[in-house]
């Protein structure tokens, strides 16, 4: 009996020892439930539905719906505070900080990881595609904040406080950028690896790529074009741009009638899966103004920006306290114009907006070639986009009444609506068109916002490199000065 | 011839036992004056030669040592424990040393005061018990959970729990939960990583080591029962202001669930939707509108305890029946549990049986043993996702107008008030409708426990190999019913989409330790004891879930039933530990000892050229004065002191507190993916950093334990100072950077603290004595450093880790002051100016002084624990959600209208300031509270001071004299009452401070997803044969 206790303790003693000098036995911290590194066409399409949802939303409001608050377009029905803060242009870090922290940690993070050297040309059309869209959400943010972090942004461990860029010098950096994937697509061998389906915007079309970026190159020129000092600058690089989207650039990657899986503009304004409409939805309205500008104007594109109620267009003015005669469904909610199913296309950039870009640049003498043709060209894009019937409506009204620009701009606040907000007010803080724009009730200030404050977020983590604080409703961004 | 009669020697036999009739073997028996001394076999039988009129001093670790007068040839000895002065400490691994010998603190908690007074859990027992020791609570269900701290923070995003080992193997915390309380025989506490150092890195926190009941080896069975009742009613709810009603604005809505409507004037009025007409409603409790819509009306006056009165009185019945027994070479005892709780949510119930068994057997020199415990349970709950909202239940609850009498609203089936279209809230449920329409069940079980084999090589050496394992499962199912709402009547309540999660969850940890008990006398004046071992463990995890959205058969709750894609998730850890470990302990005459102890450890979740580290401990032990033994100092021993004993102790202990996985950054597939075909992978927002440490405490203890007059009175105080440095902390990385956080090793920690624990007999005599137990302790820990510039790293929500302040720290946004404090306010609008983040105190207590008394008249006992936590700060998160819906009671401090903010000031000019006597705030009806008021944080920082009347019992043992009586050896009963009373601060008016709503080190943010606070009454009977 002795023995075997014996037997056993050495047993004992030599398992302990064994698993003790096993290496393996401490090789177990690979996780097998999450990859550590994925092929970059995995990668592709999440950033582009992100790009969706920096725009239209996440079940936060992101640039859209600001933008076309700022501009206007949207107000709030009876028995709703939805839009409280907006209207009193409550700038502040924590306004509207989602668009900072989503944009960098969420779009831009995941675009920077396809930014990958393979061998030879593997990965050219993913670093292009990975420029091209970096540069569209930098962009944004520079137009909405003025100098940010850039060169030494999105370095994740490697750099936990990137310092902040000079605005100019970012925006000189994206048409570098933009012309460094536009050769990389047309340097593209045959091991180039193309996403294919993966890529939810164009299918693994690179022509349309290089086009895309052309367009990008474009607005960020027009941007600038009240500088003088880039006068020369400006018509030096529109030389380069050899294509324009002909089409409305979209996400889709198949969007379904499911939770978390329906288009972000259609999930957040209108209907769940269920086919309930949302309360943001209900909320939502026109304002008195834009209804009266279309209706004015005849322009029949306001049945489908926003929604005939029975008793006739109402809308309610941003600011004002208004009675149940206003409740949401006495007013014009957004229309089917706007909201078309949960399958509908996330437009990025409109085939409208880049006519209208083209039309400007020819009036300033970028390019070469008639105005007019575009302007009608692109007020005919937006009809269609919008599903609506043009009939006899023109732009020739505006073309023939105001500043040929100020036609332009105030056109493309038109088209924009609802789809494009943001865009209409970094426009609008450029150029000061449309002009006579109401601003809300409750403004505690003459005019709406020109940009806004860095957000707490980034303030908290990376103080010693955030700028102070510039005055939201007077320092305006670079290029409107 | 000189004749000598001489004395003859005799052999004198007998046994030693204790007052039980347990045996004790290796007891030594001297005989006084001569070195003549044996010591008691196995059966604690010994033999020695002595002469009529010899002393014998028999004395045993743990007892009071006595003299018996020879006079015969058998002395059976029966002795008596010594239960003030705790000789035997039981330390790492289940080995036993003499207070003496340890040169760290510990302190010890019988298990009568856990056990006999009817606790569900053994944690809630130790609540105000053991200086230093703080019981963090998270949720306060059927089954509530909750932290053991010991001595404050020392890591920001570690663990800061002690580790639990239950009979000398390493469990969780879990398990001690699962333990039927009754089965507990004590619990040593050891407070801080010196104590713990030889367990590793798990025990950088300090260690409870727990001990369950052996049987006995008395050839005799104990056969007892008990049985308890405890009802359960809940203490307190938020305070609410009761001025103002249902309404938006200023004006009466009977549809809202916020309170910004009129002043309550007892009139009237309409609550609810507008019935169509023709609508049969009950009689006398409506009213009509001119076109014939009927509609409820009720008094718009306030209900008292309109809350309260939803709560149910929770009711639990526990009995428990055990058997102990065995003979000389072997024992076992067994006990069988079953607790029935209902909650005091309607429909919330707990069900769990436990078995323990421990045995073991002697052969020869060897012993073989089992420690196990089983337990399975069955969970009912009221779930967590409610509405379209996905919202927890409590706040359906609280969002309940002052006016409304919820508990009238419980029939939802079949009163139309109460039904979903009916309901007066647009905008919340009726929590009755929740409670059967969303569920959460589930159903565990546990077997955890160790097996060993002891031998007794020889007298200076035992080796002891053992095997633990802890392994646990549990399935749930988390379901919701659909729900569609009248437009008409509801036209802003969302579709609710049903749903139903099926989920499994395993874990089990296992390991071997194997180790040699070494006791051996150097020379006479030089005595060793060693302890040399290895260990190892391996710990999985494995959790999966499938959930079915949308399903078509209502009330049939199964993922076949659903339409839409199948989401699912699986997620599995492994970890795998070893070390060696050696403790060594060298004693000089008794009186002075040195303790060296040594590990080094191997883990798999650090880098590969980081996973192996080494640490070491160090310590002395002085014992100044014992009249029971050798001291330093014998000139200090007096009718006063009696006993005193100084140690100081320094350790070095490694953590490897990086989750399981973390040093590697990974993809996680997108939630919204994928679409068909395409699949999507997102780089995960966490980064980290590439070359992680390990984080390092180095700690160093003074202690003093003091006995005073023969132990009446005894002292234990302790000074501790440990420093952390390395931590491993997630930080807030900025947005820009591309991750929202990054893994790195960020800074050092040092915490400083004194605890003072006080055992008093104030009164002894036969009949009646009065025992009394303070115990008080402080601890400070401050940030000294963080990576880089950093001023302050995120922890979670408003809790903060500061640099050059207490950790942790509560941040958030403040008033704007001006030099003299005053609030400056914007001037266009006579609001506050919103400032920046500020830090707001301490989240952890600064003071805690728990007070135990027992006072004994004969049979009777009675027990009292109170006690009193001070010095710190929690953030109310419960009232920064409720401003909106205007229940505060500072939302109605000012009648509803505009005020001038009381000692505000302008800035005239940069850094002057005058008083603003004449601009009033915007909007105090509502737009002030709602978006102003509760932008400013700090409005919701309370004063988290509190002092509990943890536990008031009374106990009646039935005589010895009526026990043989009636033939039983104990019969008592006991009545207890806990968490009977709660003094709060003014201040704080909403919830208990202790509630955390994190499982994390987030803690001093509460009150909002947890019930409110219970007191509990109960009864108990215990019996034995």
């Amino acid at each position: 009996m002795k023995n075997t206790i014996k037997n056993i303790f050495a047993a004992l003693l030599v398992l302990s020892l064994i698993t003790a000098c096993n290496e393996d036995f401490l090789d177990v911290n690979t996780d097998p439930n999450n990859p550590t590194s994925v092929t970059l066409d995995l990668a592709l399409p999440v950033a582009q539905t992100y790009t969706a949802s920096s725009i239209y939303g996440t079940g936060a409001r992101h640039t859209n719906t600001i933008g076309n608050l700022y501009m206007y377009n949207w107000s709030q029905a009876y028995g709703f505070s939805w839009y409280l803060e907006e209207f009193q242009y409550l700038v502040a870090p924590s306004f509207y900080e989602q668009i900072w922290d989503y944009q960098y940690q969420n779009a831009l993070k995941q675009y920077h990881v396809l930014d990958v050297e393979g061998e030879g040309t593997t990965n050219n059309y993913f670093r292009a595609i990975s420029k091209i869209m970096k540069s569209f959400h930098f962009q944004v943010l520079v137009d909405m904040y003025g100098d940010i972090p850039y060169f030494e942004a999105l370095q994740r461990g490697g750099n936990i406080t990137p310092a902040f860029d000079d605005a100019e010098a970012v925006y000189d950096d994206l048409i570098v950028q933009l012309t460094t994937a536009i050769e990389m697509i047309n340097d593209a061998g045959a091991d180039a690896i193309n996403p294919g389906n993966q890529d939810v915007m164009f299918g693994g079309d690179m022509v349309n790529w290089v086009a895309f970026a052309n367009t990008l190159k474009m607005r960020i020129l027009i941007r600038q074009s009240g500088m003088a000092s880039k006068q020369a600058y400006i018509k030096e690089e529109f030389a380069k741009i050899t294509s324009i989207i002909t089409e409305d650039v979209a996400v889709n990657p198949g969007y379904i009638n499911e939770d978390g899986k329906q288009n972000p503009m259609w999930s957040f304004y209108g209907y769940d899966v269920a086919g309930t409409v949302t309360l943001t939805n209900d909320a939502t309205c026109a304002t008195q103004y834009v209804l009266d500008f279309l209706t004015d104007t005849n322009d029949p594109r306001i049945d489908y920006l926003y929604e005939r109620p029975a008793g006739g267009h109402l809308g309610v003015e941003q600011g004002y306290v208004v009675d149940s005669s206003f409740s949401a469904d006495n007013v014009s909610n957004l229309g089917p114009g706007i909201l078309k199913g949960f399958d509908q296309d996330a437009i990025i950039f409109s085939s409208s907006e880049a006519l209208f870009l083209l039309a400007e640049a020819r009036v300033r003498g970028y390019m070469s070639g008639d105005a007019k043709s575009v302007y009608d060209a692109a007020i005919r894009e937006s009809f269609a986009t919008l599903g609506a019937t043009q009939g006899t409506y023109t732009g020739d009204a505006d073309w023939n009444s105001k500043s040929k620009i100020e036609a332009i701009i105030t056109q493309k606040w038109i088209a924009l609506n609802g789809t494009n907000g943001i865009e209409s007010w970094y426009e609008y803080n450029r150029t000061g068109f449309p002009s006579g724009l109401p601003v809300s009730n409750q403004s505690p200030q003459p005019d709406r916002p020109v940009r806004h404050l860095y957000p707490n977020s980034e303030i908290s983590a990376n103080a010693s490199n955030v700028p102070a604080q510039k005055n939201a409703f007077s320092n305006k961004i670079f290029w409107a000065n | 011839m000189v004749f000598q009669v001489a004395i003859a020697q005799q052999t004198v036999t007998g046994s030693v036992s204790d007052e039980e009739g347990n045996l004790l073997p290796g007891a030594t028996v001297v005989v006084k004056g001569t070195s003549s001394a044996v010591t008691s076999d196995f059966d604690g039988n010994f033999s020695v030669k002595a002469t009529t009129g010899d002393i014998l001093v028999i004395s045993f670790v743990g007892f009071e040592s006595q003299e018996f007068p020879v006079s015969g040839s058998i002395i059976n000895a029966i002795l008596a424990s010594s239960n003030k002065l705790d000789e035997v400490v039981v330390t790492a691994y289940g080995v036993n040393r003499a207070k003496n010998e340890i040169t760290y603190q510990t302190e010890r908690i019988g298990g009568e005061s856990v056990s006999s007074n009817s606790f569900t859990s053994a944690t809630s027992a130790l609540a105000g018990k053991v200086a230093g020791m703080q019981i963090n609570i998270q949720s306060n269900g059927v089954n509530p959970s909750s932290k053991i701290i010991l001595r404050g923070f020392r890591s920001i995003s570690g663990g800061n729990e002690a580790l639990i080992v239950i009979d000398g193997a390493i469990a969780s915390k879990g398990a001690f939960d699962d333990l039927n309380p009754i089965d507990i025989e004590s619990l040593n506490v050891l407070k801080g990583a010196t104590a713990a150092a030889l367990y590793g890195s798990n025990a950088s926190n300090g260690a409870v080591i727990v001990t369950t009941k052996q049987g006995n080896n008395k050839s005799k069975f104990t056969i007892g029962a008990s049985s308890t009742f405890t009802l359960e009613q809940i203490a307190y709810t938020p305070e609410f202001q009761t001025e103002y009603g249902t309404g938006w604005d200023g004006h009466y809505d009977p549809i809202e669930n916020t309170n910004w409507g009129p002043r309550f004037d007892g009139v009237l009025r309409r609550v609810g939707p507008l019935f169509p007409v023709g609508t049969v409603l009950p009689e006398g409790t409506f009213a009509t509108t001119p076109d014939g819509q009927p509609y409820q009306v009720l008094p718009y006056a306030p209900v008292q305890d309109h809350i309260k009165d939803f709560f149910e009185t929770g009711e639990s019945l526990q009995n428990t029946v055990y058997f102990r027994g065995g003979d000389s070479t072997s024992n076992i005892y067994l006990s069988l549990g079953n607790q029935q709780t209902k909650g005091i949510i309607l429909k919330d119930t707990y069900n769990r049986s436990t078995i323990k068994l421990n045995a073991s057997k002697q052969l020869g020199d060897v012993k073989i043993g089992i420690n196990s415990n089983l337990l399975m349970d069955k969970t009912s709950e009221v779930g967590n996702s409610i509405g379209d909202q996905n919202r927890e239940f409590y706040w359906f609850v609280v969002n309940t107008p002052a006016n409304i009498p919820l508990k009238n609203y419980k029939n939802w089936k079949t009163d139309i008030y109460a039904s979903p279209d009916g309901y007066f809230n647009a905008f919340y449920q009726n929590p009755y409708w929740a409670i059967d329409t969303n569920r959460s069940n589930s159903k565990s079980d546990r077997a955890n426990g160790n097996a060993y084999i002891e031998w007794e090589a020889a007298d200076w050496i035992k080796l002891k190999g053992q095997v633990h394992y802890n392994k646990f499962s549990s399935f749930s199912k988390n379901w919701r019913a659909e729900q569609d709402y009248d437009p008409v009547t509801q036209p802003y309540h969302s579709f609710v989409s049903s749903f139903v999660t099926d989920s499994e969850q395993q874990f089990m940890v296992y390991g071997y330790d194997f180790f040699a008990d070494i006791k051996l006398d150097i020379t006479e004046d030089f005595s060793m004891k060693a302890l040399v071992g290895a260990s190892s463990s391996v710990y999985t995890y494995r959790n999966s879930s499938l959930t079915a959205v949308n399903l078509s058969i209502p009330d049939f709750y199964d993922i076949s039933n659903g339409t839409g894609e199948l989401q699912g998730t699986v997620d599995e850890q492994t970890k795998n530990t070893y070390g060696y470990f050696t403790d060594l302990n060298i004693g000089y005459q008794d009186m002075l000892y040195l303790n060296l102890a040594g590990r080094y450890d191997y883990t798999s979740v650090l880098p590969s050229d980081e996973n192996g580290y080494f640490y070491p401990s160090v310590g002395l032990s002085f014992i100044l004065a014992d009249k029971n033994g050798n001291s330093l100092i014998p000139s200090l021993e007096s009718n006063i002191i009696n006993y005193a004993k100084f140690t100081v102790s320094n350790s070095i202990v490694y953590n490897d507190s990086v989750g399981i996985f973390s040093i590697n950054e990974r993809f996680f597939q997108s939630s919204a993916y994928p679409y068909g075909s395409i699949n999507g992978f997102y780089l995960g927002g966490t980064a980290a950093s590439t070359d992680i440490k390990k984080e390092k405490l180095a700690s160093t203890e003074f202690g003093l334990n003091l006995g005073l007059f023969d132990n009446r009175i005894t002292l234990d105080a302790s000074y501790y100072i440990t420093k952390t440095s390395d931590l491993l902390t997630y930080v807030t990385s900025s947005p820009s950077s591309g991750s929202s956080s990054l893994l790195t090793n960020v800074g050092d920690l040092e915490s400083t603290g004194l605890e003072l624990t006080v055992n008093a007999g104030i009164l002894e005599s036969p009949n009646f004595a009065w025992d009394l137990n303070v115990n008080y302790s402080t601890s400070e820990t401050t940030v000294e450093k963080l990576a880089g510039d950093t001023k302050n790293v995120q922890v979670s929500g408003p809790v903060y880790a500061v640099l050059g302040e207490a950790y942790p720290q509560l941040r958030t946004t403040s008033y704007e002051r001006d030099p003299q404090g005053r609030v400056i306010i914007n001037p266009n609008t006579g609001n506050p100016v919103i400032g920046e983040l500020k830090n707001q105190g301490r989240a952890l207590p600064k003071h805690i002084v728990g007070l135990t008394n027992v006072f004994r008249f004969k049979e009777f006992s009675l027990s009292t624990t109170l006690d009193y936590r001070t010095g710190h700060v929690y953030y109310s998160e419960l009232a920064d959600r409720m401003e909106f819906t205007g229940s505060s009671v500072e939302s109605a401090s000012s009648n509803r209208q505009d005020f001038v903010f009381p000692n505000s000031v302008v800035e005239t000019a940069p850094g002057v300031y005058s008083p603003n006597t004449n601009i009033p705030i915007t909007d105090g009806k509502m737009g002030y509270w709602q978006n102003h008021h509760n932008e400013i944080k700090e409005n919701y920082v309370r004063d988290a001071s509190a002092i509990k009347v943890r536990e008031i019992s009374f106990r009646y043992d039935l005589s010895k004299k009526y026990l043989s009586e009636l033939g039983l050896s104990k019969l008592s009963l006991g009545i207890v009452g806990r968490n009977l009373i709660t003094w709060l601060p003014e201040e704080n008016r909403f919830s208990d401070p202790e509630f955390n709503n994190a499982t994390t080190n987030g803690v001093g943010v509460g009150g909002y997803q947890q019930s409110p606070p219970t007191r509990n009454y109960g009864f108990s009977i215990n019996v034995e044969f």
